[in-house]
């Protein structure tokens, strides 16, 4: 049985955010799992109607089987870690710790252990009597993380933790929250609209839009195998054209690509590819490599920018299909603008995808 | 240059703003029958006679729980209604804030006529009763626009934490959103006793035979005698207010909140 479970979870209005439409997830004692889309996509309406801050139009929501959808937010077990902290000003550090292990009527010397052993945990033992204001962005938030875990609830829920960092420390605290969620095996909601930072917390990403799940896989599958347009623009495919389907070979379909027919492993979230369909072509710029001329082995095009980024240049070259960026090792053969190459495909790394408009 | 102009004109400017003060304590040194400048001989009689006259005394004192009933009551509801326009956007939020805000844009004397013919018509009214009415309503829109700056100033979620780490909503607001805004309510309790000491408007309409606030009482004591013991008066209510004022900056910072 799931740890979590979220059946058919329907929002429809909640502080101008969009509705969340027949919302299903399940979620695995110890897992961690992200939510991860753009603003506005019901990533945080679904973490806050699992806390119980909003009460869902329709839909379940189970923890350890027993029916959550109805309990107020203090009676939920949930630890909550918020984008801003909200920690409370006016505690110290240890108080802050401490307030839920309070509420729940745990004798003193009790809460004196576990509080030590929270902050032991977060490294902050030598802060204890600290006010919030007296720390910074990165030690908040690990106070935040102290005070939302101490009292070992059922689920931990992460809104948009790290947003509030500047970027090296985001890398850390992101491996410090997910070496603090496996010690203490906690199943975890994260919501974040940052692919890199879903992609290496993880064990599964849900990438969601307008309310609806594009789709739920380990962060290597959504990286390498989207199974819609928005999810391949989303996890960072830099180009994408439109191609008509020349055969279907199982698991690989065949278009044209200048003069030579390239294959290449399709996906589609509702359907089959057939031969005649539209499909959408993504690849990423460091899938395709340039050769000097025109040449039978690729597509043939014209550069008409390259910019320097140390180890590599990115050219973008204008084909017959459209504009593409493509990456090169900057030791390699360069290329000035206006020059004529060809543009040759790496089909492992290429992904064709069949929308469901186009069946 | 234009150091020298500013600095010309700042002194100007305070020359302005401090110049009949300094008129006043002075004269209420002076030894003239006549409130005079410059004052001639020194004396200490006219602080004498302040504290003499027993219309200043009694007024002080009804001025005193009138500022401390109206401001305290005035807080008690000015809260909630805080509470709600600063963490409920509803429908006709903005349009409530406005109606709330009306009794700072309206004159004084249009209010205390207004209320005074309400009044009248309600029928048999105790003055003070009238006075703490009017003295509420008058701070009440204050109230809501110094808790909502000091509301303002704190997370919302803060609230919500306390809520997911096992408070119910009350022991949240009670635990976490009032402390944090305690400076905001003192700064509020100040401001609104200080507004209700020194109004004169609204206790204009509403004083009666023998209940007067001390701003009336001494509008109606000039009205009859001409000497210094105002300029005494106002001296000690000069003083009395900068002691207050400065007494709430130093301990809670007042100007982060008006």
């Amino acid at each position: 049985m799931p740890h979590l479970e979220i059946h058919n979870l329907t929002v429809s209005y909640e502080k101008n955010q969009p509705t969340l439409k027949q919302f299903s997830l399940n979620v695995e004692q110890g897992e961690l799992v992200s939510l991860l889309g753009p603003s506005g996509c019901g990533k945080t309406t679904t973490l806050r109607s699992v806390a119980g801050f909003i009460r869902p139009d329709a839909g379940q929501i189970l923890i350890n089987g027993q029916d959550y959808t109805r309990l107020p937010p203090n009676q939920r077990d949930i630890g909550l870690v918020f984008q801003s902290y909200a920690l409370f000003p006016h505690l110290t550090v240890f108080h802050n710790v401490a307030f839920g292990l309070r509420m729940r009527r745990i004798p003193k010397e009790e809460v004196h252990n576990r509080v030590a052993n929270a902050l032991r945990m977060v490294g902050l033992e030598a802060f204890a009597d600290r006010r919030p204001a007296q720390l910074s962005g990165g030690q908040q938030q690990r106070v935040a993380l102290a005070r939302a875990t101490v009292i070992e609830p059922q689920v931990l829920l992460l809104d948009e933790p790290l947003s509030n960092l500047d970027a090296r420390l985001r890398v850390d605290m992101r491996q410090e929250i997910r070496r603090t969620q496996q010690q203490l095996g906690i199943t975890t909601l994260y919501v974040t609209h940052d692919q890199v930072e879903a992609m290496s917390i993880s064990d599964r990403v849900v990438v969601m839009n307008q309310g609806d799940i594009e789709q739920i896989g380990r962060p290597e599958s959504i990286f390498a195998a989207p199974e819609t347009a928005f999810v391949a623009d989303f996890m960072g495919f830099d180009n994408h054209f439109n191609a008509a389907v020349a055969s279907v070979r199982d698991s690989l379909l065949t278009v044209n690509w200048g003069d030579a027919p390239i294959e290449l492993p399709w996906r589609s979230k509702f359907g089959s590819a057939q031969a005649g369909a539209m499909a959408e072509i993504f690849f990423r710029a460091d899938s395709a490599s340039l050769l000097a001329g025109r040449d039978a082995s690729g597509l043939a095009g014209q550069v008409i920018l390259h910019t320097f980024h140390g180890n590599e240049v990115i050219y973008l070259v204008e084909t017959e299909v459209g504009e593409f960026s493509i990456m090169q090792d900057s030791d390699g053969e360069r290329f000035e603008s206006g020059a004529t190459v060809t543009v040759q495909a790496d089909t492992k790394k290429w992904i064709a995808i069949i929308e469901e408009s186009e069946l | 240059m234009v150091s020298r102009w500013m600095y010309i004109s700042l002194v100007i400017l305070y020359g302005f703003l401090l110049g009949p003060f300094v008129i006043i304590f002075m004269a209420s040194f002076g030894a003239n029958a006549n409130l005079a400048f410059p004052p001639q001989g020194f004396t200490l009689d006219w602080f004498a006679n302040v504290f003499e006259t027993s219309q200043f005394i009694d007024s002080f004192w009804i001025s005193l729980q009138l500022g401390l009933s109206s401001t305290i009551v005035s807080l008690v509801m000015g809260m909630p209604v805080a509470y709600a326009l600063t963490r409920f956007h509803f429908a006709g939020s903005g349009m409530v804030e406005t109606v709330f805000s009306a009794p700072i844009l309206v004159p004084g004397l249009v209010i205390g006529f207004a209320m005074l013919n309400f009044f009248v018509l309600l029928g048999d009214m105790q003055v003070m009763t009238g006075l703490f009415i009017g003295h509420t309503a008058i701070l009440f829109p204050y109230s809501v626009r110094v808790i909502s700056a000091s509301l303002r100033n704190l997370d919302p979620y803060v609230e919500d934490a306390a809520v997911s780490l096992g408070a119910n909503r009350l022991r949240g607001f009670l635990l976490v959103a009032l402390p944090n805004m305690q400076a905001g309510l003192a700064a509020a309790f100040v401001l609104g006793f200080i507004t209700s000491f020194n109004n004169v408007p609204v206790s204009l309409f509403l004083s009666g035979p023998g209940v007067t606030t001390l701003p009336v009482s001494m509008l109606s004591y000039l009205e009859y005698y001409f000497d210094p013991t105002i300029a005494a008066l106002s001296t000690l209510l000069v003083i009395f207010t900068v002691v207050l004022v400065q007494t709430a900056e130093r301990v809670l910072g007042l100007s982060q909140f008006v």
